[in-house]
C-alpha cells in the first residue's frame, strides 16, 4: 500500500472509531439500576422481593446520626434539619423525634375521630368530655398552654396529639431535648425516607447531595458531623468507590502496559496501533450494546473493559511474529488460523452469559463478543497495511532462543497434568469451605466500620429488622387492610412474650372501612353533642360557643366516606401507607415488617396457622434461592460452552483428538487449578468469580493455540514465545493491580484471572508444546 | 441595675409562695393557681401547683418534667415551652443575680427606683418572641412582686409572689385590679 493509502486508511479507522464514540455518548444511557445485574425472578415471592421490596419503605430510609458538639447544639442542629428536609420534596417521611403537629393534612383533619382508637374505648359523651375539658383548664395554666392554645377550640380532646403519639415508631430511642439520640447522648438520630429507591444510585446520590448540603446550610456548629447510613448512602458509596477504585487501577493498568509494551517492542509506533483495534473493540461493544438493549449498567461499562483486554493481545501476536523478508500481510495471514480460533473459542465462551437471563451478564456478554471479534478482524485486515516494513526479528534474540532452548529440555510430564487434576478435584471434594457464596450481601464494597454503624444505629433506633416482612395479599386495598388489623392482636401476643420487639403495617395508619364506619357510629349526632358539651361545660370558664369548630368537625366526620389510601395522595401519610400497601396489577399486598425479631420460628408459626393467607417473606433465603438457582442455570449454560469451545478446538485443528487434548489440556486443568486454590484458601464462588474463570479460560485457550501450532523453525518458535510472554506479562499486570482492590467484585476477577494467567502459561509450556520434531502443524 | 440584681439574688435553695392568674381568650374569667416556686442549688426551678388542683413542674437542665395528678408524667424540653424558658431563664437570673445570663436571651431596661422598680425583659430570640412579648418584674428594695408574662396576642398570665402572694383577690378579677395591686404592692 502506498504511504498516500496508509495515512488515508489510518484517518478513515480513526475516524469511524470517532463516530462512533460521538454516537455512543449521544445515544448510550448509563444505567445504575442494580436489579439489572439480579437474576431474573419466577415465583411471586421472588417478583415481590426484586420488583416491590427493591422500593420498600425500609430500604428508602437513610439512618443519620449527628455528633461533635454539645448534645443541645445537636438537638438544635436535628430540628434545624429535619425542617429543611421536610421542605425539600425529594424526601417523604421525616423524623427525629420531635412531636409534629402537623402529620395530618388540614383538610384530612375531620378525619381524625375515624383514624384515632379514642372511640374504641370512649364516647363524646358528658363525663368524657367534661373530664376532657378539665384537663385542657389545666393545661392552660400549665407551661404548655402557648403551644396548646390554638389546638383547643377545635380539638379539646387533642386527638391530633393522639395519632401524633401512636404513629411515633413502637421502640424509639430515647430523647434529649425533645429529639432522638443514642443511648450514649453523643449523637442525635434521624431517620429520612427518600423518594427514590434504594436501587436507583443516580437519585439516591441526587438525594445524597441535598441531604449534605441541607445539613451544611442548617448545622449550628462547624463541629457536627454528619454520618448517614442505610441501604441508599451505600448504593451511592459503592458506585463512588467502584468509579474512582476503576479510574485509578486503569490508569495505573494503562502506564504499565504502555511501558511494558515500550520496552517489548521498542517503538513507540507499535504502541500507537496496538491501541487500535482494542479502541475499536470499545466503541462497537458499546454501539452493540446501546443497539441491542438501549442502555448499559455502570457494571457492564467497568467489567467489559476489563473482558475485552484480551483484545490487547491479539495485535502483540502480529508484531512478535513480524520478521524482515515477510510482509505484515503475510504474518497475519500466517497468524490468523490460530488467531481467529482464540477469538472464536473465547466468544462462544461468553455465549453463555448472553442466555444467563441475567440483564447484566447478557450486556456483558453483547459487548464483549462483539468487542473481541471486531479486534480480532480488525488485526487481520487494518492493522496490516499500516505497520511498518521495517522490523526488529525477536527470532533473532539471544536471550530468548536460550530460554526456548531451557524450556525445550523440559519434560513433558503429562502424568503431571493428570496428577494435578486428580489433587485438586480431591481438595475441592474434601474442603470444608461452602462452595458458593449466595449471599449478595457479600458482593458490597461496604467496609466493615461502615455496616457496624449501620447495625449500631439500627438497633438504636428500633428500625425495621430489613430480613423478615409478612406479606397479605388481597383483591382490594381495604380487604388487605382488614386483613392485617385483624392481625394485630397476635402481633400484641408475640410482643408481650418477646418473641418480637415491635411491629408495623398500614392498619396503624389507616384503619380498615369497618374500623372507621365503627368508631363513625360511635360518634354523636350534633343535637347530641351540643347536649353533652353544655352539661360538661357546667363550671368551666371557656368562652360561650368556644366550640364551634368541634362540633362541626364531629358533624363532618360522622358523615365522611371512610379515608381510602387513595385520598392519601399528596400527604405525609401517602408515604407511609404507600410503603407498606403495594398494588400490583389487579392485586394489593400489605407488608407487616419487624422490630427486633428475637424468635423467627415464632413467625414461622403465625404464617403457617394462618391457612395460607399470610406468608413470611425471608428476604435473605428468597435471594439466596434466587442466586443458587440462577447459577445453576449459567453453570449448564457454561457447561454446553465448554462443549461448543472444545468442539470449535477440535474442528480447527484438523480434527485431531490428541491436538485438541493438548489445546483444552492446560484450560481444564487451570480452571479446576484455580477453583481449587480459591477453595483451599476459603473463598466461596460467586457470579464475578465465574466471569473471571470464563477470562482465564479464554486466555488459556489462546496460549495453548500458539504454542500448539509453533513450528520447528526455532526463529518461529522464539517469536511465539516473545508474543505469548508479552501478552501473558501484560494481563498478568493488570489482574494483579485488580486483585489489590478493595472492591470484592474487583478483587474476585483479578485474583481468579492472575491464577490463570500464571498457570495457564505454565501448563501450556509443558503439556501443550509439540515434542520435537513432531508434525505439529499437520491441516493447519 | 447591677446594684438591683445583686440585691435581688438570694443563697439557694429559696423558696416563695406564688400565685399566678392567667388571662386566655378562650375563656371567661382567668384561671388562677396557687403553690410555691423553689429555687434549688443545682439551678433547678420547681413551679408546684396545690390548688385549685396538684401538679408539679420541675425544670432541671434543660429538661421539663410535668407530673399531674392521675396522669403519667409528661416529659419535654424547654426548647417546646419559650414561655416556661423565659420565665426560668427571669428567675434563676433574677433569683441567681446574674447580669451575663439573663442578658444572653433578653434586652433588659430597668427603671422606676428602689422604692419600686420595674425590669422589662424582652426577648432576643424570635423563636422565643412567637410566644412571649415581654416579660415584666415589679418590685420593691430587693423584694420582686408581680411578674408579668405578655404573649404577643395580649394574653397575659401575672404571678404574684413573696409577700404579694398572701393578697386576698376579688371576684371577679380584672386585669385592672391586678395592674394597679402591682403598681401598689409593698408601697
Amino acid at each position: 500500500m502506498t504511504r498516500g493509502g496508509r495515512a488515508a486508511l489510518l484517518i478513515a479507522w480513526v475516524g469511524v472509531i470517532a463516530l462512533l464514540s460521538f454516537y455512543i455518548q449521544q445515544e448510550l444511557k448509563i444505567s445504575g439500576d442494580l436489579r439489572l445485574f439480579m437474576p431474573s425472578p419466577k415465583t411471586r415471592i421472588e417478583k415481590l422481593l426484586l420488583e416491590e421490596v427493591g422500593e420498600s419503605p425500609a430500604s428508602r430510609l437513610l439512618l443519620i446520626s449527628l455528633d461533635g458538639a454539645e448534645p443541645e447544639k445537636l438537638a438544635d442542629s436535628s430540628q434545624e434539619l429535619a425542617a429543611a428536609l421536610r421542605a425539600d420534596p425529594q424526601f417523604g417521611l421525616v423524623s427525629n423525634g420531635a412531636a409534629s403537629l402537623d402529620a395530618i393534612p388540614e383538610k384530612l383533619l375531620p378525619y381524625r375521630y375515624l383514624l384515632s382508637s379514642t372511640l374504641d374505648h370512649n364516647r363524646l359523651d358528658q363525663t368524657f368530655l367534661h373530664n376532657q375539658l378539665s384537663e385542657r383548664i389545666e393545661d392552660l395554666s400549665s407551661p404548655a398552654a402557648a403551644v396548646l392554645d390554638p389546638l383547643i377550640p377545635r380539638d379539646p380532646t387533642l386527638e391530633v396529639l393522639k395519632l401524633a403519639e401512636e404513629w411515633q415508631p413502637a421502640k424509639q430511642p430515647q430523647r434529649l431535648y425533645d429529639v432522638w439520640f443514642d443511648s450514649t447522648g453523643d449523637s442525635a438520630i434521624l431517620v429520612v425516607a427518600t423518594k427514590a429507591a434504594a436501587f436507583d444510585p443516580d437519585g439516591q446520590e441526587k438525594a445524597s447531595i441535598a441531604l449534605r448540603k441541607h445539613f451544611e446550610e442548617t448545622r449550628v456548629d462547624p463541629k457536627i458531623k454528619l454520618t448517614v447510613s442505610g441501604p441508599g448512602a451505600f448504593s451511592v458509596l459503592m458506585k463512588g468507590r467502584t468509579q474512582s477504585e476503576a479510574t485509578w487501577l486503569g490508569s495505573i493498568a494503562t502506564a504499565v502496559m504502555i511501558l511494558l509494551l515500550l520496552v517489548a517492542y521498542r517503538s513507540p509506533t507499535v504502541v500507537v496501533l496496538s491501541t487500535l483495534p482494542i479502541a475499536s473493540a470499545g466503541v462497537v461493544g458499546l454501539a452493540a450494546v446501546s443497539a441491542v438493549f438501549g442502555d448499559i449498567h455502570g457494571i457492564t461499562l467497568a467489567f467489559g473493559f476489563t473482558l475485552i483486554g484480551v483484545a490487547q493481545d491479539y495485535p502483540m501476536h502480529l508484531f512478535s511474529h513480524q520478521h524482515p523478508g515477510k510482509t505484515p500481510l503475510d504474518t497475519a495471514r500466517a497468524v490468523w488460523p490460530t488467531l481467529a480460533t482464540g477469538v472464536v473459542s473465547t466468544c462462544i465462551a461468553y455465549l453463555a452469559f448472553l442466555r444467563s437471563g441475567v440483564i447484566g451478564l447478557a450486556q456483558l456478554a453483547c459487548f464483549t463478543i462483539a468487542g473481541l471479534a471486531v479486534a480480532g478482524l480488525t488485526t487481520r485486515y487494518l492493522l496490516p497495511p499500516l505497520m511498518p516494513h521495517k522490523a526488529r526479528d525477536y527470532g533473532q534474540s539471544a536471550g530468548l532462543g536460550q530460554l526456548w532452548n531451557a524450556i525445550a529440555a523440559l519434560p513433558r510430564p503429562r502424568w503431571l497434568g493428570i496428577a494435578v487434576g486428580i489433587a485438586c478435584i480431591a481438595i475441592l471434594a474434601l474442603g470444608k469451605t461452602p462452595m458458593w457464596q449466595n449471599d449478595l450481601g457479600q458482593l458490597t464494597p461496604i467496609p466493615k466500620p461502615l455496616l457496624e454503624t449501620d447495625a449500631k444505629l439500627r438497633q438504636e433506633l428500633g428500625a425495621a429488622d430489613i430480613r423478615r416482612l409478612i406479606v397479605v395479599d388481597g383483591a382490594s386495598a381495604n380487604e388487605v387492610i382488614t386483613a392485617v388489623e385483624a392481625l394485630s392482636p397476635k402481633l400484641d401476643a408475640l410482643v408481650r412474650k418477646r418473641d418480637i420487639e415491635s411491629y408495623d403495617h398500614v392498619a396503624r395508619y389507616l384503619p380498615s372501612a369497618a374500623a372507621q364506619s365503627r368508631r363513625q357510629s360511635a360518634l354523636p349526632q350534633r343535637d347530641e353533642l351540643q347536649a353533652s358539651l353544655s352539661k360538661a361545660l357546667a363550671g368551666l370558664p371557656f368562652k360561650a360557643g368556644l366550640f364551634e369548630p368541634f362540633m362541626e368537625d364531629v358533624a363532618k366526620a360522622k358523615s365522611l366516606p371512610p379515608l381510602t389510601a387513595d385520598a392519601l395522595a399528596g400527604t405525609p401519610l401517602e408515604l407511609r401507607v404507600g410503603g407498606m400497601l403495594l398494588h400490583h396489577a389487579d392485586r394489593w399486598s400489605g407488608l407487616v415488617t419487624f422490630g427486633g425479631v428475637h424468635n423467627p420460628a415464632a413467625l414461622e408459626t403465625l404464617a403457617a396457622d394462618s391457612g395460607g393467607t399470610l406468608t413470611l417473606l425471608d428476604l435473605k433465603q428468597a435471594s439466596e434461592d434466587l442466586v443458587a438457582r440462577q447459577r445453576v442455570h449459567i453453570l449448564w449454560s457454561l457447561a454446553i460452552a465448554a462443549v461448543l469451545l472444545t468442539l470449535t478446538v477440535f474442528v480447527a485443528l484438523g480434527r485431531s483428538v490428541s491436538r485438541m487434548g493438548r489445546v483444552i489440556a492446560p484450560m481444564a486443568i487451570t480452571t479446576l487449578l484455580i477453583l481449587a486454590a480459591l477453595h483451599g484458601a476459603g473463598v466461596s464462588l460467586n457470579l464475578f468469580h465465574l466471569i473471571g474463570l470464563v477470562l482465564a479460560a479464554g486466555l488459556g485457550v489462546d496460549y495453548a493455540l500458539f504454542f500448539e501450532g509453533v513450528e520447528d523453525d526455532p526463529l518461529e518458535q522464539r517469536r511465539t514465545l516473545h508474543a505469548v510472554l508479552v501478552c501473558s506479562l501484560s494481563t498478568l499486570m493488570v489482574f494483579v493491580l485488580l486483585s489489590f482492590s478493595t472492591l470484592p467484585v474487583l478483587r474476585a476477577i483479578g485474583i481468579t484471572v492472575s491464577l490463570g494467567v500464571i498457570s495457564n502459561f505454565v501448563l501450556a509450556l509443558l503439556l501443550t508444546r509439540p515434542a520435537p520434531g513432531a508434525d505439529a502443524h499437520a491441516g493447519a | 441595675m447591677d446594684g438591683l440584681l445583686t440585691k435581688l439574688a438570694r443563697p439557694a435553695p429559696a423558696t416563695t409562695p406564688f400565685v399566678e392568674v392567667r388571662f386566655s381568650k378562650l375563656l371567661d374569667q382567668p384561671i388562677v393557681v396557687k403553690g410555691q416556686l423553689e429555687y434549688h442549688e443545682d439551678g433547678a426551678l420547681v413551679r408546684a401547683v396545690n390548688v385549685p388542683f396538684r401538679e408539679r413542674t420541675e425544670i432541671r437542665g434543660e429538661s421539663v418534667n410535668v407530673e399531674r395528678v392521675g396522669h403519667s408524667p409528661r416529659r419535654f424540653s424547654l426548647k417546646r415551652a419559650p414561655e416556661l424558658r423565659s420565665m426560668l431563664g427571669g428567675f434563676s437570673a433574677v433569683l441567681g443575680g446574674g447580669r451575663a445570663n439573663l442578658e444572653q436571651d433578653f434586652n433588659l431596661t430597668l427603671n422606676g427606683e428602689e422604692s419600686h422598680w420595674r425590669l422589662a425583659l424582652t426577648p432576643k430570640s424570635a423563636s422565643v418572641g412567637k410566644y412571649v412579648r415581654d416579660i415584666v418584674i415589679e418590685g420593691h428594695q430587693s423584694d420582686p412582686r408581680c411578674i408579668v408574662v405578655t404573649q404577643p396576642d395580649q394574653q397575659a398570665s401575672v404571678m404574684l409572689v413573696g409577700k404579694a402572694a398572701d393578697a386576698s383577690l376579688p371576684t371577679p378579677l380584672a386585669r385592672d385590679w391586678l395592674d394597679h395591686f402591682c403598681d401598689t404592692a409593698g408601697i
